[in-house]
């Protein structure tokens, strides 16, 4: 398919944890520049606010278990 | 709850309770906080507490946490070259990590501490600059708490040290990532040593670890440098269990009974952990060991450090940065020079190559470097000089200005 040009592809990343596999070790919160993760009692949250999809975060999950999505 | 006189310890772990008992007896009221509703709880830990350290002597390890006594470690060369530390008696414990912080958590209560558990810190409040105290998200609400002096003892990702600016986000290459399996059924070779393996095909930027937890049980774990990007530290560990001869003969047989997960800040403590009103401790203050991921006797000798100065402060009602400057000077007396030093060693061994790793390891392998006198560091010395190894020669300099060898 050829590349168009007239629409602006949105390079937007937002990351994405996979309840399930995580442990809520906070490794990914310790490194977000933004402070965009939350953690709660149990789980995290990320703040789509704040998230500027940079990624830092899932190179430092043990578990792989953080993915970035398109907003 | 009246806010006289009072610290906030913000976390329950084995430094928010030990600066709780700090506190108490040097006369403060105490209140900790922990986001959790069951401290302790999950267990993020290898569970090794040394005892015979320096400051150590002075902590109470739970007895009803204790599963193992240790004497030492074996380090594995990424070449399976074996080094061992073992002294004579033992010097340390692998402890049920659930026990010990609930133990330590009760005794705090017990001694006078009140508690808010299922409280997430979420904002600090200042007065002229003065930390005053916290805002918290409990049972549905935001409530604020007042105190003379906020403590952070909320480990590794500390709100309260992003709140004050003692510290931002950790980069990528300040933390390890890791992820540990506590087994069942384990054969280990030796079952009062902790094992190390290094090397960069098993755990690139760190270390594998075998603990012996007793009756078969075994704290099988990995720390990967927060840069490495090849696999996820699970996948290591998996692969370390699968296909590595040490794994094969002491480990094919166990069994997961637990599965766990953390991160290690790994570049020393803090430049400055005190500002007017509030202090950090434990993780938050980064006062974990750069090499072996030690933290739990840190957390509890330098909590007990802080939460003393803090209820002299307020005694003295001076708490100002200043003032609680004291915490920082007593705990850097007694481990200073211990991080700068390990530092400096931790760098060294990243840019070792294995091979290198492995000539040293073969030269001091069978020597008992326990007790090393300046006879037999020379004698180490001067075997590798003997080698005619340029790679080992100048890593041997740089262990020389180090005074390890
Ligand atoms: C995989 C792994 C293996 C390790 N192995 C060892 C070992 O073998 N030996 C050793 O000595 N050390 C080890 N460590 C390090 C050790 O676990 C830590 O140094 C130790 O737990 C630090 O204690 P702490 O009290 O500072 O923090 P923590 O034990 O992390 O306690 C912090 C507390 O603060 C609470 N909290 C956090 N944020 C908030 C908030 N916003 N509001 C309210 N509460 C909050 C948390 O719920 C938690 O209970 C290991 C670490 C990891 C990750
Ligand atoms: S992608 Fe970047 S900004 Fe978003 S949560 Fe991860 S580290 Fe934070
Ligand atoms: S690093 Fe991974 S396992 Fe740890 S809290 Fe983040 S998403 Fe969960």
């Amino acid at each position: 398919m050829p590349p168009t040009t007239t629409t602006k592809k949105s390079t937007k990343k937002l990351a994405d944890i996979d309840g399930e596999l995580c442990g809520v070790c906070q490794a990914c919160a310790t490194v977000c520049p933004v402070n965009a993760i939350e953690v709660t009692e149990s789980y995290l949250i990320v703040i789509p606010e704040k998230c500027t999809g940079c990624g830092v975060c899932v190179t430092v999950c043990p578990v792989g278990a953080i993915t970035l999505i398109e907003r | 709850m009246s806010n006289e006189n009072r610290v906030i310890v913000v976390g329950a772990g084995p430094a928010g309770s030990s600066t709780a008992m700090g506190a108490l007896r040097a006369g403060a009221a105490v209140t900790i906080i922990d986001r959790k509703t069951n401290v302790g709880i999950p267990v993020q830990c290898g569970e090794a507490i040394g005892k015979t350290g320096p400051g150590l002597a002075e902590i109470n390890v739970p007895d009803e946490s204790i599963r193992a006594s240790v004497r030492g470690f074996r380090v594995y060369s990424p070449g399976q070259i074996t080094v061992d530390y073992a002294e004579k008696e033992p010097s340390g414990y692998i402890v049920d990590r659930r026990v010990f912080d609930k133990e330590l958590f009760a005794r705090a209560t017990e001694a006078g501490a009140d508690s808010l558990l299922g409280a997430r810190v979420l904002d600090i409040t200042r007065s002229n600059g003065v930390v005053t105290g916290v805002i918290v998200r409990h049972d549905g609400r935001r409530n604020t708490l007042k105190a003379k002096v906020v403590i952070g003892a909320d480990g590794v990702n500390s709100q309260i040290a992003r709140l004050t600016g003692l510290r931002k986000s950790y980069k990528p290459a300040d933390i390890d990532s890791c992820f540990a399996y506590e087994m069942a059924n384990s054969e280990l070779e030796v079952t009062d040593l902790m094992e190390f393996l290094l090397g960069n095909e098993v755990s690139p930027r760190g270390y594998i670890w075998i603990f012996p937890k007793g009756n078969g049980r075994a704290n099988v774990g990995i720390g990967i440098g927060g840069t490495v990007k090849t696999k996820t530290a699970k996948e290591y560990l998996d692969h370390f269990l699968k296909h590595h001869d040490v794994a094969k003969r002491q480990l094919s047989q166990a069994k997961v009974i637990e599965t766990r997960v953390g991160a290690l800040p790994v570049c020393g403590p803090n430049k400055k952990n005190v500002v007017d009103g509030a202090l950090l401790v434990g993780d938050s203050a980064g006062h974990v060991h750069p090499i072996t991921g030690g933290g739990m006797g840190y957390a509890m000798v330098c909590g007990n450090i802080a939460g003393r100065v803090a209820a002299e402060c307020i005694m003295k009602e001076q708490v100002s940065a200043k003032h609680l400057q004291k915490y920082e000077d007593e705990w850097r007396k007694i481990y200073g020079s211990e991080f700068e030093q390990s530092l400096k060693l931790r760098e060294l061994i990243l840019k070792t190559d294995d091979a290198t790793l492995d000539k040293l390891a073969g030269i001091v392998t069978g020597e008992s470097i326990v007790r090393m006198t300046a006879g037999k560091k020379v004698k180490i010395f001067m075997k590798a000089m003997a080698t005619g190894d340029k790679h080992l020669i100048a890593l041997m300099n740089e262990l020389r200005k180090l005074r390890m060898v």
